[in-house]
């Protein structure tokens, strides 16, 4: 076991300088570069520059040199702890990305909490009220769910609230609390927003886990245990949530190492819409406008996160299933 | 709309009025917040604060209160210009109809009779925000070590060239007098000027030399700059100098605007409050500006922001806002929250279509597209009432990308409405004509080498609506026998595609019709495809390399050249008529077809708050004008 975990530790860097090739080739394959993309957004703003300008700040910033001579200057930055420096904010990358995390994994820790403290117990009563009108109700709310984009339903709560508030939903903060430094009040406010987008992030998880929680539950609930332990004279609620329950759950925590990279890149598309302050928005933002380093930088942070989220799956399901310690 | 005069004398006229009101004012007035930190201490009294001809800014209803924060929004640091745009932070600007230049900053300039020396006057006692006085050495600093420092400047910018390609000459005549020598008549030197305010990364021709000389190798250590540099990530001290003289980069940088900031462009809130030493007053001596403070917020998604303009989230906002969103804006308007008001486009047309002449990949096609006579039949074909009732909401006139009718540069009507009549008939003669009469099954005209004439529009969806233009005139030409496919792309491909010469022809609108001399002209081929649209940019690769490479220009692009610097060195009638020309040779020879012009699709649409006052009804609206800069933002203000 700890040779296994040695072994795949040791891979990491090897992995990690494979990646950074990969993304580095991904985020130059698309035509021009960031000046490319500098010039056009100055043109859709009504504005332009000159070929002489451009010239100047493609040789400051370094993009008049070869693929490889970037790649490598990237690397050997890497190498020292450098995240390198943002080409449109103009600053450095782990600021940026540093400024973001907290509320990316606030985000991120609450949509998965509301969607585990509504899914597990929804799945619970649909299981133990198989077929009856509370179960189809959730079943058709479950279905819905799974099969809207967050990203719309996001558009939708953000125009009724509109429409029939009058109020617009975006952002975490209250205009006023938007740059306060922070305060008793301004977690409050915090509260009071993060709430809604958290929900439409983690509606689509809550209807899956929902299902697999009932599916898994209903699975337990004709075994013979069960009925012994009411034969028994077990109050019902109180068998279902000591010994079936427990066991249903334990397919949906093996998941959980999946969650991790998830967390950190949060919901891009819902994160744009909704304008929240998350990393979503920055890389996307860092794509769209070939800001090679900061888009880098949050993607390599992402194959670390991905490659470390799988060795904790493997490692669970290895202490959980011994053909899979034995065969190691 | 008044008519353009003679700058320089209207400067020295300005000079007089303000000498004159400034020596009636005994007393000035102040901000309440200001006025607190002057008891307190810490500031001192307002008639310290400002200099001894402060700037007399007009008011457009009534004289403002003091108090209130500004909310706006903008999409990150690309958006800089937003910023740059509100400020206006330069010596000279243009007023608000856009006909004129006025001081600012400066007290006023003055040329020699030839127009070679060129005299600026700074504002005896004007202040930076930090307090430090602001004299001819901070222009200085920019003209010695930013001017003339090849590494923060490779290339000198055409404005500031001689004829021979050297820099022009700045002097201290003393500490409140700058002297500008050209080898060359420069009469277009306040146009320029009155745009050195620091857009697009580029930098002020005005620079807090006391903040800046810490960053710069001329004064300090390059050891210790190299420390600095690496520290905040930057590679070079370039870098690091450019982002410390960048306001927006760096709250630290004293600026001498109405509004400084106290945050980063590159925040979540990008915030500026008011500079305590700000030069301008109204005619009651109250010290400008009235509002407080500035705030953009942030919004990753232009959609977003547009929803958040119609819930009434912003006190003052045109940026981003989208023209089609109008109707829906109109209807809200009703709840009272705010008014909204237009502010239409300052010429051109406002979805062009830019023929390719030089374009190379496919001959036959390429032949076509420079074929004048082609180019007349295709304009003929559309159907501009269509256009402008289903996708400019039947705001605008049917127009070419020519100057606007009520500014001096006006080509005739004859010139701004040619060949835009529907005729469909007409077009077909003269397809007929150019040998395309043969038609494969489907209608289509056949090209001399038996392929379908096939024509593709490269369009953007940047300003909203131009893919909806690009699919009604497909069908407009399909119907005369040219095939036509729209190419919607993302936007930097889009650039590149043009830039390589690899456009047929693109939609994009075609505005700064009043400077077609100044700054990044759209119609002077030598600015090439990064500035101008897909005219030719193989015109531009031969008039650049000295006729070494791409196509030679035919003699109407080469008159163009010849006109542009011919106005560099005449006066302000020479300057009138060779716009004039300009633009008809422009119609006459459609290099891009207009469609649509004078709606306000371009940062037209105005989101005010119910409260806000001073902000006019009309507007010269273009970025050479810095709208809404030049509304002279610095007495907007909110009603109690």
């Amino acid at each position: 076991m700890t040779r296994y975990i040695t072994h795949r530790l040791l891979l990491l860097p090897l992995l990690l300088l494979v990646y950074s090739f990969v993304i580095f080739v991904i985020i130059q394959a698309p035509p021009g570069d960031f000046l490319t993309s500098y010039v056009a957004t100055l043109s859709a703003s009504g504005t332009s520059i000159s070929a002489e300008q451009i010239q100047a700040l493609r040789h400051q910033y370094g993009l008049d040199q070869p693929f490889v001579v970037q790649y490598l200057y990237w690397l050997r930055e890497l190498l020292h702890g450098n995240f390198g420096l943002s080409l449109e904010y103009r600053r450095p990358n782990a600021d940026l990305i540093g400024e973001q995390l907290g509320l990316t994994v606030a985000l991120a820790v609450m949509s998965f909490v509301l969607t585990w403290i509504i899914a597990v117990p929804a799945g619970i009563y649909s299981a133990t009220h198989q077929r009856s009108v509370v179960d189809h109700v959730l079943t058709v709310i479950n279905y819905i769910g799974v099969a809207t984009p967050n990203f719309m339903l996001a558009l939708i709560l953000m125009w009724i609230a509109f429409a029939y508030f009058g109020i617009s939903i975006t952002g975490l903060y209250s205009p006023e609390y938007t740059d306060a430094p922070w305060s008793m009040a301004k977690f409050v406010n915090l509260l009071e927003h993060i709430w809604l987008p958290a929900l439409v992030i983690g509606i689509a998880g809550t209807a899956r886990l929902t299902r697999i929680m009932r599916a898994n539950l209903l699975d337990e609930l004709n075994k013979p245990y069960v009925v012994t332990a009411r034969a028994k004279g077990l109050r019902e609620w109180r068998l279902v949530l000591r010994y079936p329950a427990r066991l249903a759950l334990n397919p949906l925590v093996s998941t959980i190492g999946w969650y991790l990279p998830q967390l950190f890149s949060g919901s891009l598309i819902v994160a744009t819409v909704m304008n929240l302050p998350n990393i979503g928005p920055l890389l996307l933002r860092a794509l769209i406008n070939q800001d090679m380093y900061l888009a880098g930088a949050i993607l390599l942070i992402y194959s670390f996160l991905t490659i470390v989220g799988t060795l904790l799956s493997d490692i669970a399901l290895a202490m959980m299933d011994p053909r899979i310690r034995m065969g190691m | 709309m008044s008519r353009l005069a003679q700058v320089a004398a209207l400067s020295a006229f300005l000079f007089a009025v303000f000498a004159f009101q400034a020596g009636a004012q005994s007393k000035f007035h102040e901000a309440p917040a200001l006025a607190e930190q002057v008891k307190a201490g810490k500031l001192p009294p307002v008639e310290q604060r400002l200099p001894e001809q402060p700037l007399v800014v007009p008011v457009v209803e009534k004289i403002g209160e003091y108090g209130g924060i500004w909310r706006r929004a903008f999409l990150g640091p690309a958006d800089a210009n937003n910023y740059v745009r509100v400020v206006y932070d330069g010596l000279f600007r243009f007023t608000p109809d856009g006909a004129d230049i006025e001081p600012k900053i400066a007290l006023g300039a003055k040329a020699s009779a030839d127009y070679k020396i060129w005299t600026i006057q700074l504002r005896k006692g004007a202040r930076w925000s930090d307090g430090e006085a602001f004299t001819v050495d901070d222009i200085l600093f920019w003209y010695s070590n930013v001017l003339l420092n090849k590494d923060l400047m490779p290339t000198l910018p055409s404005w500031t060239r001689n004829s021979d390609g050297s820099a022009m000459k700045v002097e201290k005549l003393d500490d409140y007098t700058v002297q500008f020598t050209y080898d060359r008549p420069a009469t277009l030197f306040l146009s320029e000027i009155a745009n050195q305010d620091g857009p697009d990364q580029t930098l002020a021709m005005f620079l807090p030399a006391h903040y800046l000389k810490r960053f710069h190798p001329a004064f300090a250590p390059k050891d210790e700059l190299d420390r600095m540099a690496q520290a905040a990530s930057f590679k070079s001290w370039t870098e690091l100098f450019n982002a410390k003289a960048a306001p927006a980069q760096d709250p630290d940088r004293p600026t001498m605007a109405a509004w400084i900031p106290i945050t980063r462009v590159s925040d979540q809130v990008f915030t500026l409050k008011r500079n305590p030493f700000y030069i301008g007053v109204d005619k009651e001596g109250n010290q400008l500006p009235y509002i407080d403070e500035l705030r953009f917020t942030y919004f990753a998604d232009q959609q977003a922001l547009n929803l958040a303009a119609i819930a009434g989230d912003f006190d003052m906002q045109e940026r981003h806002i989208q023209m089609t969103n109008y109707p829906v804006l109109k209807e809200q308007e009703k709840n009272g929250k705010y008014r909204v008001i237009i502010w239409p486009t300052f010429g051109g047309s406002d979805a062009v279509i830019a023929f390719n002449s030089t374009y190379t990949a496919d001959p036959a096609i390429g032949k076509l597209l420079a074929t004048k006579e082609f180019r007349i039949a295709l304009s003929y074909a559309i159907n501009r009432d269509e256009i402008k009732e289903s996708v400019f909401l039947g705001l605008g006139e049917a127009r070419q990308p020519v100057a606007a009718p009520w500014h001096p540069y006006f080509p005739g009507k004859e010139w701004a409405t040619k060949y835009t009549e529907f005729d469909r008939n007409k077009a077909n003669q003269i397809l007929d004509a150019l040998g395309l009469i043969k038609r494969d099954p489907q209608g289509i005209r056949l090209m001399e080498n038996g392929k379908p004439a096939t024509i593709e529009i490269s369009v953007v969806p940047a300003f909203g609506a131009w893919p909806d233009v690009a699919q009604l005139v497909a069908k407009d030409w399909g119907a005369v026998g040219i095939r036509t496919i729209v190419q919607i792309r993302e936007r930097a491909l889009h650039f590149s595609m043009r830039t390589s010469n690899q456009l047929m022809t693109e939609i994009w609108n075609e505005d700064t019709t009043a400077f077609p001399f100044t700054g990044g002209s759209k119609f002077d081929p030598r600015n090439g495809p990064l500035q101008q649209l897909t005219v030719g940019p193989l015109y531009y690769r031969w008039l650049t390399s000295g006729g070494k490479e791409g196509v030679e220009p035919p003699e109407p692009q080469k008159r163009i050249t010849q006109l542009v610097d011919a106005a560099r060195s005449t006066g302000r009638d020479g300057q009138i008529k060779a716009a004039q020309e300009l633009y008809r040779i422009w119609a006459d020879d459609v290099y891009e077809i207009g469609t649509i012009g004078l709606t306000p699709m371009v940062q037209g649409v105005v989101v005010i708050n119910s409260k806000m006052h001073n902000v006019p009804t009309t507007l010269g609206n273009d970025w050479p004008l810095r709208s809404p800069g030049n509304a002279r933002t610095e007495q907007f203000f909110f009603a109690k």
